[in-house]
């Protein structure tokens, strides 16, 4: 019995449930029980994180709820950079509600549902129960909508409305191949065992027909792979990525399109040796996807929707690792999770406290904010140079360790449009980066007074940043967490 | 109840035809009674079910309680602070009954030749289970269907409300094992969804003007 499962997702939803009661009648302390709640949560993914990196599956109910090293990496990802927007979003909110943008009554609502998204997230990456995941899967969607609406203007609406209803129909393919996976395997898993659990479909997945087997894979691909953003089913990211409070958006594309792909590698890794034609399969989705991805940044005026796209590319790269099937590409996708959650969650954050100090997001009207903003704008390039590929920040070394496991998996072809794709996201961010930071102040902006981001938006930043760094230059230091999660994923993986 | 499951072909009809009058009614309200009586439907035919798999009573009481009482309400307390009227889609009454009909037939009969293809165990492939696997397939494209060409927000969750009965009905043959905690799970995301679209959706009414999705065209590419 692992309690502490339980309080991983209860201590947040609870608070967020507080919030809701109480969080009305006091700003101060609606902030407060989110700091509060999201720190203790944080504290016990930490727990959860050096037990599971140290070989330990916790699990409770009778393995109803399991954490293995993949699981927790999830959870600890989550709660880490949970706690640091919710931190971010002190400042951030507050100002967003005196400039008129957030009506005053529905402030609290803010902390409430971002506390209740973060609970959703965390169970996702908990249960072992295959309907269960895509019902917990869904109410991260459903979490979420309020907060992708938030500012309640007609771009916002307009994209709460498509976030929702996009997602809700997506995800019901999955539900379809979920169930698809159960009913397909319950007939061979031996009585006396819960057919629900993936633990036990893993187990005799090759005994799934096989039309079951790649119609559940289809079904899987198109329902979790719209949640992850994987191109054709990524039309709801752009919009609700760049809608959303800043912190929502370093949450969306930090975190919450991760927990798809978590998703996808429950599901549909367990059938890999089984079906050769599904890892191309995946492959193919994930070139595809980081090809759409990197041409559409070149479109964007709005930075968010150019961070955006670049999401979508950053999960090409992930679903390419994972078409890879070697442990290498495997590997690798778990790396560049990783990565993209802290150059991402930077990038967005770091480009909040230019929103925070302008107002504006829009390429052509901002410029030379390097120099009143230095430490913004340091930071941000820390992410544009991180996101870009280059070496000695973070974003290189899970590109390059993909790029060296598509030639091992004689995959050169692959490779190759990785590279490309990597070397034209670099060159939109140079753009947009030079663009933003570099330059004369634009007259618009020369009037305002314009300071550095306060030290609760800055902090996160600052960490974040250093974590790109010593990742780029000391690898190995996430080496025993990502080999155990990997390890993970194959120990379940039931070989023919 | 052995009377009952001589029903099932005749229930499974009445799901499809309920399915065109949620559609193609252009009254809001009256979809919505529609969408009622096609729950109620659903929960007769999980009864008929019953009869060789009990656990499907349960199925019943849940789907009475969701989709008969509380989606009803929700989008009944919804079109009356927004409006009754559908707003007119591309395609007339005569079109859209003609591409419906075609692709009812085109898929039903496809999901029913090639049952065993989607079925996972040999006895969803069986009768009734295989009619029924046809039915709620169809029942989920009509759904689609609704989806992707009414350009009305309040007539795009009549669309995926449908889509959901199609799932739900599936469940019979595919999985009619499944815990009622499952389907609890499932009912409950299904009815937090439509409550945040409505809520979304009546503060597009409130900033638009309408209930129009063709309006919704700020943010491209």
């Amino acid at each position: 019995m692992n309690l502490e499962i339980l309080y991983l997702f209860l201590i947040p939803a609870l608070t967020g449930v507080l919030i809701f009661l109480v969080g009305k009648r006091s700003r101060l302390f609606a902030e407060r029980s989110a700091v509060i709640g999201s720190a203790l949560t944080f504290v016990v993914s930490c727990k959860i994180l050096i037990q599971t990196t140290q070989g330990e599956i916790l699990s409770l109910f009778r393995e109803e709820f399991r954490v293995d090293a993949l699981g927790g990496l999830i959870a600890g990802m989550v709660a880490f950079l949970g706690v640091i927007a919710v931190v971010y979003s002190l400042p951030y909110i507050r100002k967003e509600t005196e400039r008129g943008v957030i009506p005053r009554e529905r402030f609290h609502s803010y902390y409430g549902w971002i506390m209740l998204f973060l609970a959703s997230m965390l169970w996702a990456s908990t249960t072992n129960n295959i309907i269960l995941l895509w019902v917990i899967i869904e109410a991260t969607t459903l979490a979420s909508v309020i907060l992708v609406a938030f500012y309640w203007n007609r771009d916002a609406l307009e994209a709460g409305y498509k976030y929702a209803m996009l997602l809700t129909v997506g995800i019901t393919f999955a539900l379809f191949g979920c169930v698809l996976l159960y009913a397909g395997s319950s007939p061979h898993i031996p009585s006396g065992l819960d057919p629900l659990k993936i633990t036990e479909i893993a187990k005799v997945a090759g005994k799934i027909p096989k039309s079951i087997a790649l119609l559940s894979v289809v079904l899987l691909l198109a329902g979790f792979g719209t949640k992850a953003g994987i191109v054709p089913f990524h039309t709801w990211l752009p919009d609700a990525h760049a809608e959303a409070p800043t912190p929502v958006s370093a949450l969306l594309s930090g975190v919450m399109i991760k927990v798809g792909v978590y998703a996808i590698i429950r599901t549909v890794l367990i059938l890999y040796p089984f079906y050769p034609v599904i890892s191309p399969l995946v492959l193919i989705l994930g070139v595809i996807t980081m090809i759409v991805g990197v041409l559409m940044m070149f479109f964007q005026e709005d930075m968010k929707r150019l961070l955006a796209f670049c999401s979508v590319v950053s999960i090409g790269f992930i679903i390419m690792g994972l078409g890879l099937g070697n442990y290498l590409g495997i590997y690798g996708a778990l790396f560049h999770l990783v990565n993209h959650s802290l150059m991402k969650a930077l990038a967005f954050f770091s480009f909040g406290g230019v929103i925070y100090a302008t107002g504006s997001r829009r390429i052509s009207e901002l410029g030379g904010l390097g120099k009143v903003m230095p430490l913004t704008g340091l930071t941000f390039f820390v992410a544009a140079l991180a996101l870009g590929g280059i070496p000695l920040f973070n974003g290189f070394m899970s590109e390059f360790t993909l790029f060296l496991a598509g030639v091992k998996a004689g995959h050169a072809w692959a490779t190759v449009i990785a590279v490309l794709v990597a070397i034209l996201t670099l060159a939109a961010f140079i753009h947009a980066s030079y663009n933003v930071f570099m330059g004369a102040l634009p007259q618009n902006l020369s009037k305002k007074k314009i300071t550095e981001v306060p030290p609760a938006m800055w902090g996160g930043m600052v960490i974040l940043s250093l974590l790109c760094v010593v990742i780029g230059v000391f690898p190995q230091i996430l080496y025993p967490l990502l080999y155990e999660a990997t390890k993970a994923i194959f120990s379940m993986v039931a070989m023919p | 109840m052995e009377q009952l499951t001589m029903y099932i072909p005749t229930i499974s009809l009445s799901l499809i035809i309920t399915s065109y009058l949620v559609i193609e009614l252009r009254n809001l309200r009256y979809s919505a009674y529609a969408y009622m009586l096609q729950a109620v439907l659903m929960c007769s035919l999980f009864v008929a079910f019953a009869n060789q798999n009990p656990g499907l009573y349960y199925w019943a009481i849940t789907a009475f309680i969701t989709k008969v009482v509380v989606i009803p309400y929700l989008l009944l307390r919804y079109i009356r602070r927004t409006t009754n009227r559908e707003f007119p889609p591309l395609i007339g009454y005569l079109g859209s009954i003609l591409l419906i009909s075609v692709i009812v037939i085109i898929f039903y009969r496809l999901t029913h030749q090639y049952g065993e293809f989607i079925a996972p165990t040999p006895a969803a492939s069986e009768e009734p289970f295989r009619t029924n696997l046809a039915v709620s397939l169809t029942i989920f494209v009509m759904g689609l269907y609704c989806i992707l060409v009414r350009r009305d927000a309040i007539k795009t969750v009549h669309g995926l409300l449908i889509l959901e009965n199609g799932v739900h009905l599936s469940l019979v043959s595919l999985s009619p094992l499944l815990k009622e905690t499952a389907i609890i799970g499932i009912v409950t995301d299904v009815v937090i969804a439509v409550y945040l679209l409505l809520y979304v959706i009546f503060g597009v009414y409130q900033k638009f003007g309408s209930t129009d999705t063709f309006q919704l065209k700020g943010l491209r590419w």
